[in-house]
């Protein structure tokens, strides 16, 4: 599979084999640790890990999204927002999820539970950020408005990039992912949709087409912010020259992640056309698009193996790379 | 009197922070190198290249039993939690790594970089430095960048004030202090700044009357305030300002993990400390 195909360049296939069990843990356990130092739950995933005994793809997922889960404490206070947020998602989720167009979905609000609104203190207020201003992964909405207005104000669609869950707003990605202070159950409704994005299933239903847009448009707006940073070689490799000397503090890229030398990652950014951007943000956002594209890469070489309905899927698809792919791969 | 005035390695502390009650200035980091020194050779702190920040993986296991990494932190950088999980563990002065998260938010905004004494408004951080220095480089070991510490003004996770942090550990070893010969940017390398923040809490909690926890930010800001001064108007905003940072952090501190009262009985050491979260310095700087 050829990522220029969608204008993307910049990805290795790491040429994951689905139908090798060792290789499909290792692949997801990398995916997992990666999404888990960025959200702060190392620690449970270890626990998990050390006491799972999975051994599917699924299972691997479960893990995943458990250990995520097991950091979380009740909170009441918001309850109100996280119900409507809650049954809001659930509801953007499956048109998302049929649309295949779930990575971003684009909603009329007045369609949507509650209208996406909550109340607080005698009043109702947004459930979600009114983010259609021109950002990180898009060039903003320019309308309609919502059909019926809005008791809370909603005068654009909502608009939320779950393939990036937490960092689900195009303009806010200037620190902690904003999806990570939701409650529980919307954030575990928000990380289920990025561990069902590594799912064979509904990978192949999302259209990659969506995706690269939104890749190449983050793309567009980060390269120039790496261009002038000092790159280090590798960890274990050697070097003709000397590497730069870093200062501490000091943002550097090495294997294509961006880094920050003995300091937090949590705290280092960038500034950028588009606001500040958060180094934690943009590795987990690189992370993200690469394994949507090496996971599609390997449900397409696997597509043989996968169940009929599967492979429909992708042999109908609006996206015509897939189905150029996909008739390649069935006819082997 | 010298026992009482000992803390931090310095003896005979003449009044003042030791260190700074001020929020370090996140926006300024170090130049990472420095004009000179007072033997005249030229050093070179970017060679001062300490192991990288710990993670969960460098906690000891019994340790990360007692300290959830991931539940009563706040906002407390997550890739941040080792350091205080390990200074505790260290240290063995338990419930302190979430005090210790507390006080690097009110002193560098847990900016590991953070400077305040490099900017020219912060004249009065260099003269904090410089008065330390002048108080007490009669009565401690000589300093090799000593010129250098006094200029610096304060800095790293824990704001130390430089010659302060450079005399860590003079109380217990003297002369065989371990940072006697380095640099004061040295404070800038998290696990260097972690080394004289727990023996300086260990030093607070052995010597000094410390009702709660919040009598340590106290003794933080100024020794002082847990003695003669302890109630006064400054001891009190002290303790009410870590309080709020607590609460703002998001880091209850009457959590049932951490005692009400922390105890340093069971302090393995300099040595061991040093050797646990620095490991060793460039040869030329020990």
């Amino acid at each position: 599979m050829d990522l220029s195909d969608y204008g993307l360049s910049g990805f290795d296939d790491p040429g994951l084999d689905l139908l090798s069990a060792t290789e499909v843990r290792s692949w997801y356990r990398r995916q997992w640790t990666g999404i888990a130092a960025a959200l702060g739950f190392s620690q449970s995933l270890e626990r998990q890990y050390a006491s799972s005994s999975t051994v599917s793809l699924a299972g691997e997922n479960q893990t995943g999204l458990e250990a995520f889960t097991s950091t979380f404490t009740a909170d009441t206070q918001a309850q109100a927002q996280a119900r409507v947020q809650s049954s809001v998602l659930a509801s953007v989720i499956a048109r998302g999820r049929q649309r295949g167009e779930l990575w971003r979905t684009v909603d009329d609000v007045a369609t949507l539970p509650d209208g996406a609104c909550f109340p607080a203190a005698g009043e109702l207020h947004r459930a979600f950020f009114p983010d259609t201003a021109p950002g990180y992964f898009g060039d903003g909405w320019p309308g309609p408005p919502p059909r019926a207005e809005s008791a809370c104000g909603w005068e654009t669609p909502l608009v939320l990039h779950l393939g990036t869950f937490p960092w689900i707003y195009s303009g806010r990605l200037e620190g902690p992912g904003p999806g990570h202070r939701w409650p529980l159950e919307p954030a575990r409704l928000g990380l289920g949709v990025v561990a069902s994005l590594l799912d064979p299933e509904t990978n192949l239903r999302q259209d990659a087409r969506q995706v690269a847009a939104i890749c190449r448009t983050f793309a567009s707006h980060t390269l120039a912010l790496l261009r002038n940073l000092p790159t280090m070689p590798p960890a274990g490799t050697w070097s003709r020259t000397p590497p730069p000397r870093l200062r501490v503090g000091q943002v550097f890229v090495r294997d294509g992640q961006v880094l920050v030398h003995q300091s937090s990652l949590h705290l280092a950014g960038l500034d950028g056309p588009r606001g500040r951007l958060s180094v934690l943000a943009y590795n987990y956002c690189v992370g993200r698009f690469a394994a949507f594209f090496a996971l599609r890469a390997a449900a397409v070489r696997a597509l043989p193996a996968l169940p009929p309905h599967v492979q429909q899927l992708a042999l109908s698809s609006p996206d015509p790379v897939l189905r150029h792919y996909a008739e390649q791969s069935i006819r082997r | 009197m010298w026992r009482l005035l000992s803390i931090l390695g310095v003896v005979g502390v003449a009044g003042g922070a030791l260190l700074i009650g001020r929020r370090a200035n996140a926006s300024s980091s170090t130049s990472g190198s420095t004009s000179g020194s007072s033997d005249g050779a030229t050093p070179d702190v970017a060679d001062i290249d300490l192991p990288p920040l710990p993670t969960a993986a460098d906690v000891p296991y019994e340790a990360l039993e007692m300290i959830n990494l991931e539940k009563n932190w706040g906002d407390t950088p997550p890739d941040l939690r080792p350091l205080f999980a390990l200074m505790e563990a260290t240290s063995m002065i338990v419930g302190s790594a979430r005090v210790f998260a507390v006080i690097a938010y009110r002193e560098s905004r847990f900016v590991t970089s953070a400077h305040n004494g490099n900017a020219a408004n912060e004249q009065d951080e260099r003269d904090d430095s410089k008065r330390a220095w002048d108080n007490n480089k009669d009565r401690n070991p000589p300093l090799r960048f000593g010129a250098e510490a006094a200029a610096f003004g304060s800095g790293g996770l824990f704001g130390a004030l430089a010659p302060y942090f450079l005399w860590t550990g003079v109380p217990e070893r003297g002369k065989k202090a371990p940072l006697l010969n380095a640099p004061p940017e040295l404070v800038f390398q998290p696990r260097a700044a972690a080394f004289g923040a727990v023996v300086y809490m260990q030093r607070l909690l052995a010597h000094y009357r410390v009702d709660d926890i919040a009598d340590i930010k106290a003794g933080w800001a100024n020794p002082g305030l847990l003695g003669k001064n302890r109630g006064s108007k400054t001891y009190n905003e002290v303790r009410t300002r870590f309080l709020a940072d607590a609460k703002a952090l998001g880091i209850d501190l009457f959590d049932p993990t951490i005692p009400a009262k922390l105890s340093a009985a069971s302090w393995p050491g300099v040595p061991v400390a040093f050797e646990k979260l620095v490991g060793a310095l460039p040869a030329e700087f020990t």
